[in-house]
């Protein structure tokens, strides 16, 4: 028996009041002159034992009846065995993670988690409430049937998903339904890296089940990556293996063979390619097939286009000379007209490596240049007095270059997103914007050491391969059902099937198979979103049933591996009933009673 | 018929007809309402020895109308005889304590119910021209009014029941033997009380006046507060004459203590009619005309 407001059982201590009134009559009164007091004499004298049961029996009753309208007040409720069980708010959580796509046994893990959903679900009544919430997040409600076949019909999930805030979401959802009775089962792979941080869920009634079987071995890719992001042409793949041995890995790109090999036990591999392929194209690195298909294969993406053509301004000076001349001859640069790398004061076009002009009496005309090129940024006062150069990202190319002479650089307000790639002294010293990178000092010793550093080069090769050279972005890697801001210049994204979808709004929802999608401006692809599942997706290393009563963090978790133990343990409990009308009944029987002892006889006297 | 049941004193409520006037006074109003309320005239038994006239009323036989007086005179009346106003009776009034009390501040207490009760008694029989008399007792005999028949008779009467009383016992058979023996023949004991005394005495007593002849009434005055308790809780109830205390709920004896009473009076009825006594409860917040009608018809009884 439970209580809905138990507070008002203290009231329960008013029942001492007809016990006390009992143990203390006659002894407080008025005095009354009664002539005929041989009559009450005689009263006592003739019915002292009906005087005394008569007492008793109406303390009894008035403690009885006062015992039962505090309980009554307290609203109890009870349990009554059979006749099915009570109305149940259920919540089934269904691990569609993409660990459950693993196939055990000859199925996958999903198929069994489906098959102890249905179980449960069936053993719902039409009077039940009931939930299904998939580790995507999707949530399924409605009628028995629908809950049922939405269990049938669930896909595995391209990632990790959040099994974690699923569960939570389920217990709110079954916390917030007003019935008498509430439960939530979780069925789960038990993958431990599902559940990390423990839940806190108090005392909702939780089942849930996972396999005994250990987990299987596995292996997968966990990281690809394309280096550089943008390749002119010449390029690297880096891949990082999970494998409990050596594996066969083969590398493609565009569908194309890229290389295959043997990688032994957590060795990197890294591809060098200089492919014929322009433009966006998405590669994979893809492992022999084992139980967990889905993570033997991982994406990228990476842009593809020819070494940029570079026209050099004589004025640009000896060390720029050099520099370029060395990525000229290792093929990462060329001679051309596609990109200026020239004294901003000489500058006539986009896009563009500008330099702060040597002399100061050319400022106002490299003011000019830049305005007339569109620009925002300007060149302000010069500044003297040495000062370390710091890089704005955590590379660590600018490490020991010192600044001595260099210019402010002041910013139009409004004016596009830009960059600081660079301070000096706290200052702006190189920035970048759409299509310019622009540096606030002459590259030549007098002014800064930059150009004698060892960074110089391999930076100049980033600033004009990666910042000024063909279409600007790098692609964007997330998993599966992530948000992420849509590109101000996407409309469309290129699906890997075939087709594409239309995008709106400051936001998507990375879609939730993996693989490499393209933005599209019209038909041409801007940029890539390469889908991939959480590399902790691949450790398959499953929590034992004690270990996952502790994370799911109620006291009344029934973690079980077996399924019809699962099946007979949900939906038990029995019926309540609330037991505030009989208890007022019986009090007002017991009242009614109390009430024909005291009444006075109507019989006459006379 | 209403308004004429209204305006006749012998059904009011006792208090409010006392609260009207001294004794004399609302006992003949109670006695003229309760005479003008009989269908027929209360007399019968006319003798040889002529004693007075009366005012011919409705009823009376036309033989004892004096047809000479009508002739000389023009009124009618009707000639009295001593031999058929020869009832003696005598009330025995109890006058003890336990008869000062009432059970409500509205109500008479039962000794001023018993006084005016007495007094109409004897104006009616009076009236009829018996001879009427009085002992007033409580524990002893505290006044005694021979049965007299003359005029004043009930002026002394009406004086006795103003004197002095509420001794703290009752001793009835004291009191019924002095009324016995102040009716020399055959006649009426008519005993008003409360009873709260011991009824072996009594009974005893009563039964001594029934062989001797005498018609006894017993008019058992009772409070209302005395049939049902008085509305109380927790209480000590003290008996004014005897100090008792006991100490009882209300609530909790009630129904007990009704069955006693009833036990009781039933116990004093079957008492007293076992020797031919008349016995009646008389409540006192009945109107006195029911008292009056029982005292009437016990009198018609009369031998």
């Amino acid at each position: 028996m439970g209580f809905l407001a138990p507070l008002w059982l203290l009231a329960g201590v008013a029942a001492a009041v007809p016990l006390l009134i009992h143990l203390m009559r006659r002894r407080a009164g008025a005095r009354i002159e009664f002539p005929a007091v041989r009559y009450l004499l005689r009263a006592e004298r003739e019915h002292s034992r009906d005087l005394r049961l008569r007492n008793l029996l109406l303390m009894l009753l008035r403690v009885a009846a006062v015992l039962l309208i505090t309980l009554a007040a307290a609203h109890p409720i009870i349990r009554m065995a059979g006749g099915g069980h009570a109305r149940t708010a259920l919540a089934v959580v269904l691990d569609n993670s993409l660990s459950t796509s693993a196939v055990e046994g000859g199925r996958p893990v999903l198929q069994r988690l489906q098959a102890r959903a249905r179980e449960v679900l069936r053993r719902a009544s039409s009077t039940d409430r009931v939930w299904l919430v998939t580790a995507d997040g999707v949530v399924h409600g409605g009628s028995r049937d629908a809950v049922l076949d939405a269990a049938a019909h669930t896909e595995p999930f391209g990632g990790a998903g959040d099994l974690r805030a699923a569960t939570a979401r389920a217990a709110t959802l079954v916390r917030a339904a007003a019935l008498p009775a509430r439960e939530l089962v979780v069925l789960t792979d038990g993958q431990a890296t599902s559940w990390r941080d423990p839940l806190t869920l108090d005392d909702l009634p939780l089942h849930a089940w996972l396999p005994s079987a250990p987990a299987p071995a596995n292996h997968a890719v966990v990281a690809v990556r394309a280096i550089p992001a943008r390749w002119t042409p010449r390029g690297a793949v880096r891949a990082r293996l999970l494998a409990s041995d050596s594996a066969t890995y083969r590398i493609t790109l565009e569908g194309r063979t890229l290389a295959r090999g043997i990688a032994a036990r957590d060795e990197e591999i890294l591809l060098r390619a200089e492919p014929p392929e322009r433009g966006w194209s998405e590669g994979t690195v893809e492992l022999e097939p084992d139980e967990l298909r889905a993570d033997d294969v991982r994406h990228f993406a990476v842009w593809i286009g020819p070494a940029p053509a570079v026209s050099l301004h004589p004025l640009a000076g000896p060390f720029a000379h050099s520099a370029l001349d060395a990525l000229v001859q290792s093929g990462r640069a060329s001679i051309g007209n596609e990109i200026a790398f020239a004294p901003a004061d000489e500058a006539t076009k986009l896009p563009a490596l500008l330099i702060a002009p040597a002399d100061p009496v050319k400022l106002g005309a490299a003011n000019r240049a830049l305005e007339r090129l569109g620009i925002a940024w300007r060149f302000g006062a010069a500044m003297r007095g040495e000062s370390v150069a710091r890089a704005a990202d955590s590379t660590r190319a600018l490490e020991g270059v010192t600044v001595s002479s260099r210019f402010a650089l002041t910013r139009a307000a409004g004016a596009e997103r830009t960059d600081t790639l660079a301070t000096a002294g706290g200052a702006p010293w190189i920035v970048s914007g759409p299509r310019y990178v622009i540096i606030a000092s002459p590259l030549a010793p007098p002014a800064t050491t930059f150009p004698l550093h060892a960074s110089f080069v391999p930076w100049l090769d980033d600033m004009l391969s990666q910042h000024l050279s063909g279409e600007g972005g790098i692609p964007r890697e997330v998993a599966p059902g992530e948000q992420l801001a849509r590109p101000a210049n996407a409309d469309a994204l290129e699906l890997p099937q075939g087709g594409e979808t239309t995008l709106s709004g400051d936001s998507l929802t990375a879609p939730a198979r993996a693989g490499t999608y393209f933005f599209l401006r019209g038909t041409t692809r801007v940029g890539a979103l390469v889908v991939n599942a959480q590399p902790a997706e691949s450790e398959l290393a499953r929590l034992t049933p004690q270990a996952l009563a502790v994370k799911l963090g109620t006291r009344s978790a029934n973690v079980l591996t077996d399924s019809a133990a699962l099946s007979a343990s949900v939906l038990t409990a029995a019926p309540q009933r609330p037991l505030l009308a009989p208890l007022l009944v019986i009090a007002a029987m017991i009242l009614l009673a109390e009430t024909l002892i005291t009444a006075p006889s109507r019989k006459k006297v006379v | 018929m209403d308004t004429a049941r209204a305006t006749r004193a012998d059904l009011l409520d006792p208090a409010t007809i006392a609260a009207l006037g001294r004794i004399e006074v609302t006992a003949r109003w109670i006695v003229d309402g309760f005479l003008s309320g009989l269908h027929r005239s209360p007399r019968k038994g006319f003798s040889v020895e002529f004693a007075e006239h009366r005012p011919y009323q409705a009823g009376d036989e036309p033989r004892h109308v004096d047809w000479k007086l009508a002739a000389r005179a023009d009124r009618w009346a009707v000639k009295q005889y001593e031999e058929e106003t020869n009832l003696r009776a005598t009330i025995v009034l109890d006058v003890s304590r336990s008869m000062a009390w009432s059970g409500a501040a509205a109500r008479l207490t039962k000794l001023a119910y018993a006084e005016r009760l007495t007094a109409a008694i004897a104006l009616l029989f009076l009236r009829q021209r018996d001879a009427v008399g009085l002992v007033r007792f409580d524990d002893i005999v505290r006044s005694s009014v021979p049965p007299r028949v003359r005029t004043g008779q009930w002026v002394r009467l009406v004086a006795a029941l103003e004197e002095p009383g509420a001794g703290r016992a009752s001793h009835a058979a004291n009191a019924l033997e002095a009324a016995g023996r102040l009716i020399a023949r055959r006649g009426m004991v008519v005993l008003i009380s409360d009873l709260l005394m011991d009824a072996d005495a009594v009974v005893a007593t009563v039964r001594g006046l029934r062989h001797a002849g005498h018609q006894v009434v017993v008019m058992h005055v009772l409070d209302p507060a005395e049939l049902d308790l008085p509305q109380s809780n927790e209480a000590l109830f003290v008996d004014p004459e005897s100090g008792v205390e006991v100490a009882a709920t209300v609530a909790d004896v009630r129904a007990m203590y009704r069955a006693t009473v009833r036990d009781a009076i039933a116990e004093w009825r079957r008492s007293f009619t076992a020797y031919g006594a008349s016995y009646e409860p008389v409540i006192t917040d009945a109107p006195f005309g029911v008292a009056l009608r029982r005292a009437f018809s016990a009198r018609q009884e009369a031998p």
